[in-house]
């Protein structure tokens, strides 16, 4: 859909998933590296546990379908490169720091390039020279203060999230750049801000305290409604379930199911899925419900999901269409028949023959398809390649550049 | 200078947190939304917190507002046949279609892509729900965020490794599927202005989570490892990374040392203990991470949270404050850039929104408005956009379609 997309991506944690989708959605990308190598591939985990600048497998992850050169952008000969490289293209992404920070302030881009600058902060704001890594932007966040149980500290995820968010929304805004331009023919800078796009997972947090609430405070491990501790995941047979119990119109249906099902399995006293979940909040304050209804919900729910298997609970949730999911770890994903007939997998090869099933179509057209088109570059791999074709160096050129340091 | 996606149409009959977040993005970048919705099928956002106050009411909710900001909204029944009919002409009239219901309702309607695309087969249709529309468990199946999450892998690895694990914070995936849904609608409104094609496309709530989780997915697919939940935060192989509690209830300082200079930095910034030799090398501070981290705690124990933030940036440590939603409302990072904006609503007053998430320097974005109220622009939609008379939409409201 973007084959007529041109990106030139400067590589950094934040731009990798940038540069991926637009590849993903047909564009020609190509990855610019310093000759060391960019600091994605200095991302674990590594293939085999063993670390190396072809072995992130976080780098393999956010790269294919890019091809790579190394260029040494803090030097005269690579910033010409630069200059010369982006002319033949559409899209620089970068990732900079407070304005004045990157490499590319000092080139002169066409008006017709559309410039994408991914910061840690807003680029003109208080916080421009924070010094900032993804741990410290996605605590900025505000999701990890309301992650946890509220008797230990705040948790983040494993994985780091804000370059995930920031590379998204830098590929959303550099579409908005391309689209703009598929009018008038002119290009502009884009700005993303890690921490705003890391907002996105904090849901209306930063809303609370404007609209006259109290601030929230971390819960989610175990709600406490009336006194009884809620969990939302359950020990089950082989794993964890999620299970919700919900209130209200709609969600309290869902209960409604959740506890017919506990009750025709014993688990539960059939007067409990007799009652009304559906207003058992309002019931509860008029003073006619019962907060030990709800404990023996719980506990009914803690005694079927130990009995049941992942497997058992999922089939149940659809059939029944409950507010339950397995917990999925990697191996459940990798074999879910779900996402493998739907098409979710591509095979792709990673380092020294390696091949696995990646999870590549994050979405499915009717007249287009994500595919692997190649794997993720190696250092510097395209560099003799696309120095020819683009700028016309000759073979001896692209040697000086190489002995200078340039590439 | 227009906005991007000024004078592109998008028709949203999507609700709670996906479709109306993406077309949320499309309505920032200068799109007109009109967002169908209907009193007798609120739209379940409605009822989710926070409300202005923390008093009730579907018209009080201002994470409706959040996902909703900029929109237009029509309230009719679809499920009447005149209902349906309306949403056939809008579909003439817009580019862009995004719905997530449930797999296979909205063919029982005669309102899927077939059918659309017979109406207008320029348009761009976008469904998303939590599964998709294929595969095996795919029609029927609704979800929300929070089985997104469960289903792609993240809440197995968020949590403490002697308690079930906890999940990240809210419907999860809700926050991250949007940005596949609207990346992808780009890409193919870029196509449709060279080819003229429409496009539908389908997008899994959970296997956009999965995206997100990618190095935790390729962990076990190359290596053999399953990834499992650590608890304590900051990377194993990365010291000092981690939270420091400080003054006051659950308040916490997020530090990042690990870098050599940023830890010369920290070091020279607290003294003390953490000049001792075993600190020296990365291998010394992993060893000893227990002592490392006691000394760091010792430093910010008696410590308010922001002064601490101040001291270690003005030293050049990587830090933040973990942000609590108070701390988020008043952060000058987020007011500098405007991205809380004030708006008046008829019903309840002011209230916070959140502004784009990104900046454009030439066409720049939408400015940020409130959301709709149900209906609030039926009539002029119909009339205005489907050139409706008075006495058609009379009519129409008689019999109880715009409901």
């Amino acid at each position: 859909m973007l084959d007529d997309a041109r990106v030139l991506e400067v590589s950094a944690p934040e731009t990798m998933l940038a540069g991926r989708m637009l590849a993903d959605l047909g564009a020609d990308v190509v990855v610019i590296e310093p000759p060391a190598g960019s600091p994605g591939r200095r991302l674990a985990p590594f293939l085999g546990d063993i670390p190396g600048i072809e072995r992130s497998l976080t780098w393999q992850a956010l790269n294919y379908n890019k091809r790579g050169v190394t260029i040494e952008l803090s030097s005269v000969d690579g910033k010409a490169l630069m200059r010369d490289l982006a002319t033949r293209f559409d899209v620089v992404i970068e990732a900079a720091g407070g304005v004045g920070r990157s490499p590319l302030d000092s080139i002169e881009f066409s008006p017709r390039t559309i410039r994408c600058t991914v910061a840690p902060f807003v680029r003109t704001g208080p916080k421009r020279e924070y010094a900032a890594t993804d741990f410290t932007v996605m605590a900025a966040s505000g999701a990890p203060a309301m992650t946890g149980d509220l008797d230990r500290p705040p948790l983040f995820f494993p994985v780091p999230q804000a370059m995930m968010e920031a590379g998204a929304d830098a590929a959303i805004a550099t579409l908005a750049g391309l689209i703009a331009r598929d009018r008038d023919g002119v290009g502009q800078r884009a700005g993303v801000s890690a921490r705003i796009a890391a907002m996105m997972s904090a849901f209306g947090l930063a809303l609370v305290p404007g609209s006259g609430n109290a601030d929230s405070k971390r819960t989610q491990g175990a709600m406490v409604v009336a006194g009884v501790q809620v969990p939302s995941v359950y020990e089950c047979a082989d794993g964890f379930a999620l299970i919700t119990i919900g209130f209200g119109p709609v969600f309290g249906q869902m209960t409604q199911r959740l506890a017919k099902w506990a009750a025709e399995e014993g688990r539960m006293d059939r007067r409990i899925a007799e009652t009304s979940w559906s207003s058992f909040v309002s019931d509860l304050m008029a003073g006619k419900a019962s907060p030990q209804d709800l404990q023996v919900l719980v506990d009914g729910l803690k005694s079927l999901a130990r009995s049941k298997s992942k497997a058992e609970i999922a089939e149940a949730s659809r059939r029944l269409g409950l507010l339950a999911a397995p917990v999925m770890n990697m191996k459940d994903v990798a074999d879910y028949e779900q996402y493998r007939e739907r098409g979710l997998f591509a095979r792709v090869s990673l380092n020294a023959g390696r091949e696995i099933d990646a999870p590549v179509r994050f979405a499915q057209f009717s007249n287009y398809s994500i595919e692997i088109k190649r794997p993720a570059p190696k250092l510097s791999e395209h560099s003799a390649e696309i120095f020819e074709a683009e700028l016309g160096l000759s073979k001896a050129e692209i040697q000086a550049l190489f002995v200078a340091g340039a590439i | 200078m227009a906005a991007p996606l000024e004078g592109v149409h998008v028709l949203d009959l999507s609700w709670v947190m996906v479709g109306p977040a993406s077309a949320r993005y499309l309505a920032d970048m200068g799109a007109d939304v009109i967002k169908v919705e209907s009193s007798k099928r609120l739209d379940p956002v409605r009822t989710l917190g926070p409300f202005k106050d923390g008093k009730f009411g579907p018209e009080r909710s201002v994470s409706y507002h959040n996902l909703n900001a900029g929109k237009r909204c029509i309230a009719i029944d679809i499920r009447r046949p005149e209902g349906r009919e309306i949403v056939l002409r809008l579909t003439d009239w817009a580019d862009v279609v995004l719905e997530s219901f449930t797999p296979g309702v909205l063919e029982t309607l005669h309102l899927g892509y077939a059918d659309l695309r017979n109406r207008n087969d320029r348009i761009i249709m976008a469904s998303t729900s939590l599964l998709g529309q294929t595969g095996p468990y795919a029609k029927g199946t609704s979800g929300v965020g929070t089985m997104g999450a469960a289903m792609s892998g993240a809440t197995y690895q968020i949590g403490w490794p002697d308690r079930e694990p906890t999940g990240p914070w809210g419907p999860w995936t809700d926050a991250v599927t949007p940005r596949f849904i609207v990346a992808s609608i780009l890409a193919a409104l870029h196509r449709r202005s060279r080819t003229g094609e429409g496009c539908y496309l389908d997008v899994a709530q959970a296997e956009a989570g999965i995206q997100f989780m990618m190095p935790a997915y390729y962990e076990y697919a190359a290596n053999g490892t399953i990834p499992e939940r650590r608890g304590i935060a900051g990377s194993p192989i990365q010291a000092p990374q981690g939270v420091y509690p400080c003054r006051g209830e659950d308040r916490w300082i997020a530090i990042d040392g690990s870098h050599p200079a940023h830890w010369d930095a920290l070091r020279g910034l607290i003294g003390g203990e953490l000049r001792e030799a075993k600190f020296d090398t990365i291998i010394g501070r992993l060893r000893n991470r227990a002592a490392l981290d006691e000394t760091i705690v010792s430093w910010t124990h008696e410590q308010e949270v922001g002064a601490i933030e101040h001291r270690l940036q003005a030293a050049g440590v990587p830090s933040h404050v973990v942000s609590r939603g108070g701390d988020l409302a008043r952060d000058a990072d987020l007011l500098e850039a405007g991205h809380l904006h004030k708006i008046n609503d008829p019903v309840f007053g002011d209230a916070d929104i959140e502004g784009p998430r990104f900046s454009l320097s030439r066409t720049g974005l939408h400015p940020t408005r409130r959301g709709p109220r149900i209906g609030e622009h039926t009539t002029e939609v119909l009339a205005a956009v489907l050139g409706m008379s008075q006495a058609e939409i009379a009519q129409l409201d008689n019999s109880g379609v715009l409901v």
